[in-house]
Order: C-alpha cells, then sequence, then structure tokens
C-alpha cells in the first residue's frame, strides 16, 4: 500500500526523480495527465505543470466551479448563440416554421431541399430559417473552441462525458432548438457537481422530454381540459411547432432509457415492468407548448394517479409530480447507478477496459459522497491504476480528442465558424448528431477503421501545413526553419509527443525526409507525420 | 425515349444476366460464387412505398389520395393490380425480364415513427432494441468466414461509417474514390502513402496497427485496379447527383474485381410532408432519379450484373390519406425493390394487407406483412450464401422468407 504514496510524492516534487528510473518524470506524468483530463498539451504547458506539481494542477481542475474559463469570455462572445435566449431561439424558430407553412412555394423547395445543391438550398431559405441555421450550427463549434482553448480542460472534458451520458440528437424534430439551452443551463453547470442534481435537470430538460419522447407520454385515455373556442384556435396555431399527433398513451422510450443508459445500467437489475411502471410515473412531464415559452410543465391532467411499484418499491395512488422527484433520487442512489457510472468514467479517464479496484475506488467514493461527481472523480485521479504505466497511452483517440488535440498540440487558434467541428463530423464524430440515445462509443474499435484513420492523416498534414479550414497555426512560433532533419524531428519529438516518441518513429520519419531539401516543406512533412503517426493517435 | 432506349441496350447486351434458366436449380446446395455482391440503397425519410409501388387495382387509394393518387393511366402495370410509378419506368424492362422482384408491405415489426429511431433499427437489424452497437451487413461480414476478407468486402458511399456497417469487421467509408488516400501539397501522395506507412508498420500496434495495414493495402489496390479509370459501359447514363456518382463508383469496384460484397450509399429527400405530388413533383423528380440510376447501374454492369443483388430500403412508410397539405405523414410498411442477376423477378413477393380500413396498421398505415429481417435474410442466405443469420439478427426467428432470389 506504500506505493500510491512514492507515486503522490513523486508527482509533487518539481525535480525528475533521476534517482529512481522505475517510476516516471513529473513531465512525464503531466503529459499523462494532460492526455486524459485535458485534451492534450499545449506548447510549452507540460513543463508548467511540471513545474507546479502535477497533482497541484490536478486538484485545480477538480476546484473549478465554474464550467466557463474567464480567460475565454473575449472568444466566447463571437458567439452569438450564447446571448441569444431558448425563448428568443424558439421564437426565431416558431416564425420559420410559420414561413414554412404559409408559403407553399417554399414547403415544397424545403422538402426537395436534399436534391439541392447548398448553395441553392440557402438561398431558399426564409431569414429566420437561415438565422436559425446560423445559431445552432455555432453550438458543435463551442465544443470545439471551448476545448481547444479554455483552462478548465477537466470541465471541458466532464461536459463532453455528460452531454454524451445524456445524450441528445440535434436532428429530431424541435430538440434542436433546444438543444443550446441542455447544453449552457442543463449540463455545463452541473458537470462537477451532485449526479442527483444533474439527473433531475436533464429529466425535466425539454430537449430530452422531446427527444426520448416523454413529452408524449399520458396516461392511455387521458384527455387534455376542454379550451374554449378561441383557445382552442390559438392552440391550433401553435401546435405546428409539435408536429406529433395528439398522443393517446404511454410512451416508454425515456422511461427504459433512464434505467438502461442514464442511471442503473442495462444489467442494473429493472425488469420490463419496471419500465412501464417509471413511464407511469413520468407521465404528465411534458414541455410547455413552444408559443408559450421553453420550460418543463407538468399536465396534470395526463398523469397517471394509480399506485405504481418501481424495483419493489412502493409508491401510493394519488403522487403527482413528486413522486417523479422521488424517482430520480431513487434512481441517483441505487448502487448499480454508482458502479455503472463509476465504471464509465474509469473507462474514459483510465483504460477501455478499467480494473475493478479502480472502479470500486470509485464506487466506495461515490456512496460516501452521496454521487458527488467531484469527488468521485477526485478519487479516479489519484488512483494508481490512472498513473499506472500500463495505462499510458493506452486509449485511442476518439475523432474529437484527436482534433482538439491536434490543434492544441501545435497552439493553433480556432475562428467561430462551423469548419473545424464540421471536420470532426468527417472524421466520424459529427458533434449532437449521434442519432441513438447511447451517445458516441468510448472503445477503440468504435474509432478505428481504414477509412478513418486515412482521414487522420490528412487533417494531419493540412494542419501542419497550416492549411486545415477553421483554425490558423503559426509555425514559426513552435518550431524551427532548419535544415538539419535530426534537430527537426528532436524538435517535432517534443512538441508533439512531448519527447516520447520512439526512436524507430523517429528514425523513420528522419528517413522519410531524405532528399526534402526545402526546409519549410519539411517542418510541414515531419510535423503531419507525427501528428498523423500512430502515436499522436493514442493517449 | 430514354427509358426505352436504356431498356433496349440492357436486353441486346445482357444475354447471360437474362437466361435464369442457368440459376433456377440446385440452390442453395451450391455455395454461391465469391462474386456475389449486395448493393443496399437507403432512402432516408421513408419513402412513400404506395407512389413507389401503387396498387392501382385497389379503389380506396384513388379514394383516399384525391390530390396525390397516382392517376391509373400513368402507372406503369406490373401485374394488374400493382405498378411502378411513372418515373420508374425505366425499371421496367428489367420486370419483363424477370431480374426485378418488388415487395409491398414491408417494414419493421416495431411501431415508431420517428425517422432515427426506425432508421437506426432498419441498420442495426435489431428494431426495438436501441442498444445494439453494430450494424447488421456488419455483423454478417463477421460471421461470413468463408468469403475473403479484403480491404473492399464492406464499402460505404459516403464521408461516415453508416450504421448498417459499423462493427469489428473491416468495413470502408469512401466518399471518392478518386481521392481516397493520402495525399498533400507539400508532398507527393505516394510519398506521403509510404511515409505514413513506414510509420505505422514500425510503430503501430493493435487495431492501430491493423487498421493501417488495410488502409495501405486498399490504396494499393486501387492504385492497380484504377477502379475509377474503367469506363460506363453499354451507353448506361448515369443521373447526375449523389446517388448516380455513388452508383457509378460501386460499378466500378465491380468491376475492378476487388472483392466487394456489400456496398451501400444512401439518398435523401424522401419526406414528403407537404406538397409531395403525383406524376409530377417533388416526389416524382426524387424518383426519376432513383428509376434512372437502379437501370444506369444494371445497363452499366451488364452481364455482370448475374452475381449483384441491389436492395432498396426505407425506415417507414406513409399514411394512406393524404394529409392537409398535399402530403403524407409518417406510417409504417413501405415497399422494397430488388433487382439483380439471382432475383426471382417479375413477382410481387410478400402478401398483400390490402388498404380496407380494418386492414391497416393501427387503422390508418399500411400494416407490415414482410419483416425487413425476412428479405435481408433471404438476400443474405440465398444471394450471399450466409449459412447461419442467428448473429446476423440476433434474438430473431425467422419467419417466411418473401421469395425474392431464386
Amino acid at each position: 500500500m506504500t506505493r500510491p504514496y512514492i507515486l503522490a510524492a513523486a508527482l509533487l516534487s518539481a525535480a525528475p526523480l533521476a534517482a529512481q528510473p522505475a517510476l516516471t518524470t513529473p513531465r512525464d506524468s503531466a503529459l499523462h495527465a494532460l492526455n486524459r483530463l485535458a485534451y492534450g498539451a499545449t506548447p510549452g504547458l507540460a513543463d508548467r505543470i511540471a513545474r507546479e506539481g502535477v497533482l497541484r494542477w490536478v486538484d485545480r481542475q477538480l476546484a473549478v466551479t465554474q464550467a466557463d474559463d474567464p480567460g475565454l469570455k473575449g472568444e466566447l462572445a463571437k458567439f452569438d448563440l450564447l446571448s441569444t435566449g431558448p425563448d428568443q431561439l424558439l421564437r426565431t424558430y416558431l416564425e420559420a416554421q410559420r414561413d414554412r407553412r404559409t408559403d407553399r412555394r417554399a414547403a415544397a423547395a424545403d422538402s426537395a431541399m436534399a436534391a439541392m445543391s447548398p448553395q441553392e438550398r440557402e438561398r431558399r431559405m426564409s431569414p429566420e430559417a437561415r438565422e436559425l441555421r446560423g445559431l445552432l450550427s455555432q453550438a458543435p463549434q463551442l465544443v470545439v473552441v471551448r476545448a481547444v482553448s479554455s483552462e478548465h480542460q477537466l470541465a471541458e472534458v466532464m461536459a463532453d462525458f455528460w452531454s454524451n451520458h445524456f445524450n441528445i440528437f440535434m436532428g429530431k424534430n424541435i430538440a434542436r432548438v433546444y438543444l443550446p439551452s441542455y447544453i449552457e443551463e442543463t449540463i455545463r453547470p452541473r458537470i462537477l457537481g451532485r449526479f442527483e442534481d444533474l439527473l433531475v435537470a436533464t429529466a425535466r430538460s425539454p430537449a430530452m422530454m422531446v427527444y426520448l419522447d416523454n413529452a408524449q407520454s399520458i396516461m392511455p385515455g387521458a384527455e387534455p381540459p376542454r379550451v374554449g373556442r378561441q383557445g382552442a384556435r390559438r392552440r391550433a396555431a401553435a401546435m405546428p411547432a409539435l408536429p406529433q399527433r395528439r398522443p393517446t398513451g404511454l410512451n416508454e422510450n425515456y422511461a427504459r432509457e433512464l434505467m438502461e443508459l442514464h442511471t442503473l445500467g442495462v444489467d442494473g437489475g429493472y425488469t420490463q415492468k419496471d419500465v412501464t411502471e417509471v413511464a407511469r410515473i413520468l407521465t404528465g412531464w411534458s414541455v410547455a407548448r413552444p408559443a408559450q415559452g421553453s420550460g418543463f410543465v407538468f399536465n396534470g391532467w395526463a398523469h397517471d394517479q394509480g399506485a405504481k411499484t418501481v424495483l419493489g418499491v412502493g409508491f401510493p395512488a394519488g403522487g403527482g409530480e413528486d413522486e417523479g422527484r422521488r424517482l430520480l433520487r431513487m434512481l441517483a442512489d441505487h448502487p448499480s447507478t454508482a458502479h455503472y457510472i463509476s465504471g464509465k468514467l474509469c473507462a474514459r479517464l483510465v483504460s477501455d477496459t478499467p480494473p475493478d479496484g479502480c472502479v470500486d475506488l470509485a464506487v466506495a467514493a461515490w456512496k460516501r459522497s452521496g454521487g458527488e461527481i467531484r469527488e468521485v472523480l477526485r478519487v479516479i485521479l489519484h488512483s494508481p491504476d490512472f498513473w499506472a504505466p500500463a495505462h499510458r497511452a493506452a486509449k485511442v483517440k476518439s475523432p474529437l480528442e484527436f482534433m482538439v488535440s491536434a490543434v492544441r498540440v501545435v497552439g493553433g487558434v480556432p475562428d467561430s465558424t462551423p469548419r473545424l467541428a464540421g471536420a470532426v463530423g468527417r472524421l466520424g464524430q459529427p458533434i449532437y448528431q449521434h442519432v441513438a440515445p447511447n451517445g458516441y462509443p468510448e472503445h477503440e474499435e468504435d474509432w478505428v477503421n481504414s477509412g478513418a484513420l486515412l482521414n487522420r492523416m490528412n487533417v494531419a498534414m493540412m494542419l501542419a501545413g497550416n492549411r486545415l479550414p477553421g483554425v490558423s497555426v503559426d509555425l514559426d512560433r513552435i518550431l524551427p526553419v532548419t535544415s538539419d532533419h535530426a534537430a527537426l524531428v528532436a524538435a517535432v519529438d517534443r512538441l508533439v509527443t512531448g519527447g516520447t516518441m520512439s526512436a524507430r518513429t523517429r528514425r523513420v520519419i528522419q528517413e522519410q525526409l531524405a532528399g526534402v531539401t526545402d526546409p519549410v516543406q519539411a517542418r510541414a512533412f515531419a510535423l503531419g507525420l507525427a501528428i498523423g503517426g500512430p502515436e499522436f493517435q493514442r493517449q | 425515349m430514354r427509358a426505352g432506349a436504356l431498356g433496349l441496350v440492357s436486353f441486346g447486351l445482357d444475354p447471360l444476366f437474362l437466361s435464369r434458366a442457368a440459376y433456377a436449380t440446385c440452390r442453395p446446395t451450391v455455395l454461391p460464387s465469391n462474386n456475389r455482391s449486395l448493393v443496399c440503397l437507403f432512402q432516408r425519410g421513408a419513402v412513400d412505398g404506395l407512389s413507389m409501388l401503387v396498387p392501382h387495382g385497389e379503389e380506396s387509394y384513388y379514394r383516399e389520395r384525391p390530390r396525390i393518387a397516382i392517376p391509373r393511366t400513368a402507372v406503369v402495370d406490373l401485374d394488374g393490380h400493382f405498378g411502378l410509378h411513372p418515373r420508374l419506368a425505366p425499371l421496367k424492362p428489367f420486370w419483363d425480364s424477370g431480374s426485378l422482384a418488388v415487395v409491398p408491405a414491408v417494414g419493421s415489426p416495431d411501431g415508431t415513427r420517428s425517422h432515427f429511431d426506425a432508421q437506426d433499427y432498419m441498420e442495426s437489424g435489431t428494431p426495438g432494441v436501441k442498444s445494439t452497437t453494430d450494424g447488421w451487413a456488419n455483423r454478417y461480414c463477421q460471421n461470413a468466414k468463408e468469403h475473403t476478407d479484403t480491404p473492399f468486402r464492406a464499402v460505404a458511399f459516403g464521408p461516415q461509417l453508416p450504421r448498417i456497417m459499423a462493427g469489428t469487421a473491416p468495413a470502408l467509408a469512401i466518399d471518392d474514390l478518386r481521392t481516397f488516400g493520402v495525399g498533400g501539397r507539400a508532398v507527393a501522395g505516394d510519398r506521403l502513402t509510404r511515409a505514413f506507412e513506414a510509420l505505422y508498420e514500425g510503430s503501430a500496434t493493435g487495431l492501430l496497427a491493423t487498421s493501417a495495414e488495410e488502409s495501405f493495402e486498399a490504396i494499393r489496390m486501387l492504385k492497380t485496379a484504377n477502379p475509377s479509370a474503367r469506363s460506363t459501359e453499354h451507353g448506361a447514363e448515369y443521373p447526375r447527383g449523389r446517388l448516380g456518382d455513388s452508383l457509378r463508383q460501386i460499378a466500378q469496384l465491380i468491376k475492378a474485381g476487388l472483392g466487394m460484397e456489400i456496398a451501400f450509399a444512401d439518398m435523401g429527400g424522401w419526406d414528403t410532408h407537404v406538397n409531395q405530388g403525383n406524376d409530377q413533383g417533388q416526389l416524382a423528380l426524387r424518383l426519376t432519379e432513383l428509376g434512372q440510376a437502379l437501370a444506369a447501374f444494371s445497363t452499366d454492369l451488364g452481364e455482370r450484373m448475374r452475381d449483384v443483388c441491389v436492395l432498396t430500403m426505407s425506415e417507414f412508410g406513409r399514411t394512406v390519406r393524404e394529409n392537409g397539405t398535399g402530403g403524407t405523414d409518417h406510417g409504417h410498411g413501405t415497399a422494397m425493390l430488388v433487382l439483380g442477376g439471382t432475383v426471382a423477378g417479375k413477382q410481387v413477393a410478400g402478401r398483400w394487407p390490402g388498404l380496407a380500413q380494418e386492414a391497416r396498421y393501427e387503422g390508418r398505415d399500411v400494416a407490415v406483412t414482410t419483416d425487413f429481417r425476412d428479405l435481408f435474410g433471404e438476400i443474405l442466405t440465398r444471394h450471399l450464401g450466409a449459412r447461419d443469420l442467428s448473429a446476423v439478427f440476433p434474438g430473431y426467428t425467422p419467419g417466411k422468407a418473401p421469395g425474392v432470389i431464386r
């Protein structure tokens, strides 16, 4: 049991432990931490963290109370989406919809859009539709910009983790309009807080209720209260925004995913009967009509007042909205939830197949803290398994991780156009476009395929030549222009892989440079090979 | 007329493709040749099966669709009850020659009317189960070991690997055959490819190593076989657009003999809620492209079509009754087309439930009488030679095969 302490001492000390070759240097540890609880190194960052003390830096990342880095304020101000409230976004959407409906010609054009060129499509859109599309296209780009530039790196990693755990597909009807507030108001303020709060917030979010259909789930046979003629007309005018027919009964979609994906896990011990009972408890949890704002509503008329039993726990008859709260608390507190989510966190941070011991430590912290995410992360990031040499470079980067780490490693500055997010999509991980509620996978076999690897190599070459659309790179700032190829490769190694490049890789790169006489070309070639090469695909 | 010309060309040059007798017996005891390939075309957005394959013999079809029904005089009649949309006329010669079968009332047992759920189910092959991580085409490749694995065994045209091909078996996503590979401005493509190959050979491990190997193998094979240089044959004319481009490249891969067993392409624009049109209009435009592309593909491949089966699919069909905006809403059963040399053509396969109110799904949509897995499964078994479908469609007990493959 002494090993972690020795390790901790090594991590805290600023000087390399030359006397103990079995242990890695603080700089190596800094690189590992940057690969896992951050999106990789930026020029000089590993050295600064090693000087500060790696665990001190880790604890500083854990102590963050606000997801957004205040230093990013100017950068984020370029995104109109962040200053557009959810109600305003909804109004723009409704206007765009109304135009679509009243203008028959535009409507016909809209359905035939798939056959048109993007330019043609753009031209035919109403101003509102164009405005909406422009605003919404900022959402994926915000992910990339924050991940690249924020100092609150762990917060960005966790924002990605939770928005993926509680995945929303932006393409489903009106869900795309609710998505920005889902990210900014539901997910981001709670990424390091109590799991239960996050769960409740997602359960009450319009985005989730539309995405997983709970907004339409009502007690079979329930009828909405009668409204006057005028009210009915007003409602009919507002309804087109929600194109579904009038709901007629229970929809189990959210109930199932709530247990299978959000809390207990597929083997968490629930039955089909439990799914139905959970759906009954959540009847009436719905979304305000779009014309009346973007909030949560509880429709008492749609709620099933009968008694229910979930996982053997009784919910007496006559319960209203509160029994849903009680249910979510119960699911958040369930041991299966602690185990399932701790396992997912360890898979993200430690290894695709994390050791049981690591998961057990996380579960213990979960139980001790009542599901405080920060405390669970603290235990994982301080665990011997996190730092074990066997787990270094043991994970393959997802397309988002690859793209962001590549931009960071060359000190690139992304712009506010959606181009970089689009490139992540072409690498195979379009942001907020994962259709199914399970979110993007965490395992290397899901990301590594031949076409995808070639795309990464091409992106690497473009970035190394400062030709990747959406990002600018000052190559002169990070690498020398030299005709000494050995020196060049050493500089590239230090920049891209923190000096950990294998001798073989260095030799191969140098061999490939033979005959390249133009030093600027050689620099782009060597840098592109290093970023597109196998070592940089790992973290 | 263009459609007729295409048909004639096809008739003139396809003696083997048209001679069905040679393939009529002995199957499936004879293992299909390793040259067999399946081309899947996904019509994303839920095609209106009732406009693609028109039940013109049914009064209620015209009653329910006063504005958008295809007039009887315009329908390309197939069997007196069903007919093709007039814009699919280029496919009629293939019906006549017995290489086109149509399947009405096909779809998913799951009742979802959500595009994304239904597409997901049709690609994962597990309706109702959202946790399936891979697609059925990939599971087929994982399990049918007797077929030679080449990097081109499963190829999807598009920037990303679609759900249907996701999984542990090798599968390629190709945007454009001509640009597949590594290229740079500072360094020539060949040199760059060699450099990356050397790098991955030396330093990659595990999946990174094997995938890189596959990539470079694919690049090499493309370079040698140079499928892009294969010209379109027999006067085939692919329509402009992504579908035509994809099918032309699929034909090139087949001609180049690169071992492609399953190819995939998709086309959008089928979600016709508003102003769908009848024999004219927006749906007619999409069907024009589909009909021309399929006919061009068959004509281009000529007698090579004897080893090819093309299958269209769509996540669900649309409402029987037209809606208030001259369109149709999300429904249930749809229609699929099966085209190729092994197809038991000139037949309407499966059971047609009819459009009578009581025969409809939930009183409004075409009922599903053929589970899509029975159709896909039959093609995998009898066309590609799959021996065991239990891993391809897990948890499914196959029902009656629609009998589309001889």
